[in-house]
């Protein structure tokens, strides 16, 4: 085949790739992109929509058996693990080839194959019909990132990563889940609301330490006591061996059992096969290609956008630089990256947080005041028979600045977008206690929160004065 | 009756100071010997004691506010005790730094030098100008007071209806032309302004507004670098950080005296090269042995000897006469977070190279402490400025107000050096003469210079002294 020439080329169909592609070709670029697997990526196939599929209905099995005290009562509630599953992949189907078809009504030419550099404007992409060579002005490396598989672990059917784990054909009745960060927690949760007896080990003092102590303590709370998950931190996995019929993990004094050992332990970026090197490319000592605040490599014409250039590894933080990236790519002189990412875990109950954590505040000197208020307080909450949980700002001090916000609790994951819209755009805390929320909704909630940081709180006891 | 609490007189010069914290608050029960306040003078921060015991009854002076000395500043007495009716003490008119700078110049015929009575520094160099036997010439203009400093501020014309709508809008009202009685600016002159200046057309986000009003930054002179200019929180800090800062006093005090030395005295500069190596030699058998002398000991005794044998050097001149020093008053440079300060070591001429060493170092502890006073820093005749330990090559100093000459002192690197026909590696220090070319020549300059030299490569002038 001849070469192809195009003003930009990007690696990768993930939640980085194809929305930069699609911009691009919005701007008028001549556009290819990249896939050598799955279009959509790791997020559209094993990430974040096939376990919201199934956390969604795992949630709802456990919601309608836990109705009595709303007078429902469910006999016989079953859950169809390979129904549940069909439920996964035809969610995952139907957006993968909504992916295909947004590409295509843009005008983006979609190579399936391997993409490799051979050298600064020229790429190699090695697919089923052979090499197809490519020249490209502007080259967006979106290739993502991939499971860490620590070496000291068996290579065996029973110890999975997380894309592997979704793909399980069947419900391991006994779940030890190493690792816990947030993709360890939601499969964890995930697990424990269907049904399996699950164990959390964790190295660190605490699970999902991003979160402030408070935060991280409602959610240990439910996970321990409502899901009934072991949950065992400070301790490595000493020894892990492997069966015919089950694995089996040391931690300390303790040893225990589980049909499957899901490792979630980090996430590690993705290069091979792409040969950065012939474009002069120099990934770090961690392998991350590292980008400045457009995305911009060390290469001119390179960008590197996602989890494979070492930023926060979350769909959206790709999405929105390969907005950026693309604006750049093709002369736009867009505004650097947002650096406010609001992160979202769906255990049970959902957790969110967005801007600076109280911890985070005290590390940077910053004087700040919190205003925390429960979903107990609100009658919405009430309703729904889902009361745990509390959300909470973080103000400056003096100028009343909101600077944070963490959710924990129902809807939290949805909440969360008030409160990085108000941080973005810099409100105080007094303007989101004006602003009319409607009643009653789970989004009052911060409003009242704002009440109570504020000082005076209506729907909760007022703060004690000090003598 | 009251005790009245007066600002005291720190230096022999000094006419007035600033009160930098008060340490006790009104009500609160005073001992003697309890520190009341801290003040500084335009030469070093001092703590003052009470001589009185009671309770303080009244602040008159507040922080921040710049009072002459012996000005009443605070009561103190028993509870309920009727206090004099007092207005506060005259504060010291604030005063642009560069209307401070340019002091009155004397009239030629009558005022020996000026600013006697101020540090002046050079590069390096903060120094305590002495007027040793002439008249003390008055400051030569009321010292420049710091922004803080002003005890009420300037009373701007304005309704109390369009202060608040400036204060609601973040921005500056004295900009604001007043059509009122007496230019007395209203409400509808801030609207005019503000409309005037399309403010209505300025996106800022709340938070960066809120910020603004309580920093008291004009948000008109904020540059916005959000989407469409939109002014945010990042742009008013960046506002905030780069708005002018009133220099400490300290600091305004040398930024007026060195322009004052530098664009009145022609100023110029010998360079020669010292040998060294023998003499740091010398200096480290003594170490060994437990001496305490510093290289900058021996660089100080050189000093005072030249000087002794070139008079013309130890005076100062103001173009029409000329003021010889009988005596050798030796300024040594000190660098200090703050500043640099000069502290003096009198009649150094008269001093055994023990006494020397011992008085320089006590000076220099003293004003490592922060401990100096202003008679310590006041009646140099020459100074040495020494950046040895700064690793340079070479530099140029430039002459305390009413000295006639400084001396550089750079660091000494081992350096090839043709020494009897032959290149050898020698420790050498360059020292640079910086001069007032009213008072001396190049020849005798370079005299002097070569004669501090010729006593630091000399064995048996440095062996004679220890």
């Amino acid at each position: 085949m001849g070469t192809d020439s195009f003003d930009v080329v990007v690696i990768g169909a993930g939640p980085g790739g194809y929305p930069a592609a699609i911009r691009a070709a919005q701007f008028g670029a001549n556009t290819a992109i990249v896939e050598r697997e799955a279009w959509g990526g790791t997020c559209l196939n094993w990430g974040c929509i096939p376990t919201k599929a199934m956390i969604a209905a795992a949630g709802l099995a456990r919601a309608a058996g836990h109705a009595s005290a709303m007078g429902l009562t469910t006999e016989g509630l079953s859950v169809d693990y390979a129904g549940l599953l069909a439920h996964k992949n035809r969610t995952v189907a139907r957006l993968a080839a909504g992916v295909r078809s947004l590409l295509k009504s843009n005008g983006v030419e979609q190579i399936e194959g391997e993409a490799s550099f051979v050298t600064r404007e020229r790429l190699a992409v090695s697919g089923a019909e052979g090499t197809r060579w490519l020249h490209a002005r502007r080259v967006i490396v979106a290739t993502g990132s991939t499971s860490t598989m620590p070496a000291f672990l068996p290579r065996h059917p029973r110890v999975v990563d997380s894309r592997a784990f979704l793909d399980l054909p069947h419900r391991p009745e006994r779940l030890i889940v190493l690792g816990g960060g947030y993709i360890g927690c939601e499969l964890a949760c995930l697990a424990a609301m269907l049904g399996s007896e699950v164990t959390v080990v964790e190295l660190l003092d605490d699970i999902l330490l991003l979160l402030d102590a408070d935060v991280r303590a409602e959610v240990r709370r439910s996970m321990e006591h409502e899901l009934g998950i072991r949950v065992l931190c400070g301790h490595p996995a000493e020894a892990v061996e492997t069966g015919d019929s089950a694995v089996r993990v040391r931690v300390g004094d303790a040893a225990f059992e589980g049909d499957c050992l899901l490792v979630a332990v980090g996430r590690r970026p993705m290069t091979e096969g792409l040969c950065p090197e012939r474009a002069g490319l120099r990934p770090d000592e961690r392998g991350y290609l590292r980008a400045d605040a457009w995305n911009r490599t060390r290469v001119p014409g390179i960008y590197a956008i996602g989890d494979v250039n070492g930023g926060p590894q979350l769909a959206h933080a790709a999405t929105s630089q390969g907005l950026i990236a693309a604006a750049d790519a093709v002369g736009r002189r867009p505004r650097p990256n947002e650096t406010l990412v609001p992160g979202v875990i769906f255990t049970q109950p959902e957790v969110a947080l967005v801007g600076l954590t109280e911890a985070e505040a005290g590390r940077q000197n910053m004087r700040v005041k919190v205003g925390r208020f429960p979903f107990s307080a609100l009658g919405r909450a009430l309703a729904g028979g889902e009361t745990a949980g509390f959300v909470k700002w973080i103000a400056e001090a003096d100028s009343g600045r909101l600077v944070g916000a963490a959710a924990v609790g129902p809807h939290a994951t949805d909440l969360i977008s008030e409160a990085a819209l108000a941080i973005r755009a810099e409100l105080t805390v007094e303007e989101v206690g004006r602003t009319i929320h409607p009643h009653p909704t789970h989004g009052e909630i911060w409003m009242e929160a704002a009440h109570v940081l504020e000082g005076h709180p209506v729907h909760v006891p007022p703060p004690r004065r000090r003598a | 009756m009251p005790h009245a609490i007066a600002m005291p007189k720190p230096g022999q010069f000094t006419e007035e100071c600033t009160i930098l914290r008060w340490h006790k608050r009104e009500g609160d029960p005073v001992a003697k010997g309890d520190i009341l306040f801290e003040i500084e003078t335009d030469k070093a921060n001092m703590e003052v004691e009470s001589f009185y015991e009671g309770t303080l009854l009244k602040i008159v002076a507040k922080e921040g506010a710049t009072v002459p000395v012996q000005a009443t500043v605070a009561y103190i007495g028993q509870p309920g005790e009727p206090i004099p009716e007092v207005a506060p003490p005259p504060a010291v008119a604030p005063r642009p730094a560069a209307a401070a700078a340019a002091p009155a110049t004397p009239s030629a015929a009558s005022t020996p030098s000026p600013a006697p009575s101020r540090p002046a520094p050079s590069t390096v160099a903060v120094p305590a100008a002495p007027a040793p036997t002439a008249p003390i010439a008055p400051p030569p203009a009321a010292v420049p007071a710091a922004a803080a400093t002003v005890a009420t501020p300037t009373e701007l014309k304005i309704s109390p209806r369009a202060q608040r709508r400036a204060r609601e809008a973040a921005i500056d009202p004295s900009r604001v032309p007043g059509t009122g009685p007496g230019g007395r600016i209203t409400e509808r002159d801030v609207e005019a302004y503000l409309e005037a200046k399309g403010y209505s057309s300025l996106r800022i986000t709340p938070a960066a507004k809120e910020l603004a009003r309580r920093e008291g930054v004009d948000i008109l002179t904020v540059r916005g670098t959000g989407e469409n200019g939109r002014i945010r929180v990042e742009d008013v800090q960046r506002a905030i950080a780069e708005r002018p800062q009133t220099m400490s006093r300290m600091r305004q005090v040398i930024a007026q005296r060195l322009t004052h030395s530098y664009t009145t005295t022609p100023h110029f500069f010998v360079t020669v090269p010292v040998d060294m190596t023998e003499l740091l030699a010398f200096r480290q058998q003594l170490k060994n042995q437990g001496a305490p002398y510093t290289v900058t000991d021996f660089i100080a005794e050189a000093v005072v000897q030249a000087l002794v044998e070139c008079p013309d050097m130890n005076s100062r001149t103001d173009g029409r006469q000329v003021w010889r020093s009988t005596r050798v008053h030796l300024g040594i440079a000190v660098a200090l977070e703050s500043g640099l300060v000069v502290p003096v070591v009198r009649n150094a001429d008269e001093l055994s190279f023990l006494e020397l060493h011992e008085r320089a170092a006590a000076l220099v502890e003293t004003a490592r402490a922060g401990k100096l006073t202003p008679d310590d820093m006041t009646g140099g005749t020459f100074t040495i400025s020494n950046m040895g330990m700064l690793d340079v090559e070479q530099f140029t100093a430039i002459i305390n107000p009413g000295e006639g000459a400084i001396l550089a002192v750079a660091s000494t690197r081992p350096m090839p050096w043709v020494r009897a026909g032959r290149i050898e590696v020698r420790q050498i220090m360059r020292i640079t003469l910086s001069a007032d070319h009213r008072l001396v020549d190049g020849a005798t300059a370079a005299r002097f210079a070569n004669a501090i030299r010729a006593r630091l490569e000399d064995p048996t002038a440095w062996r004679s002294w220890v």
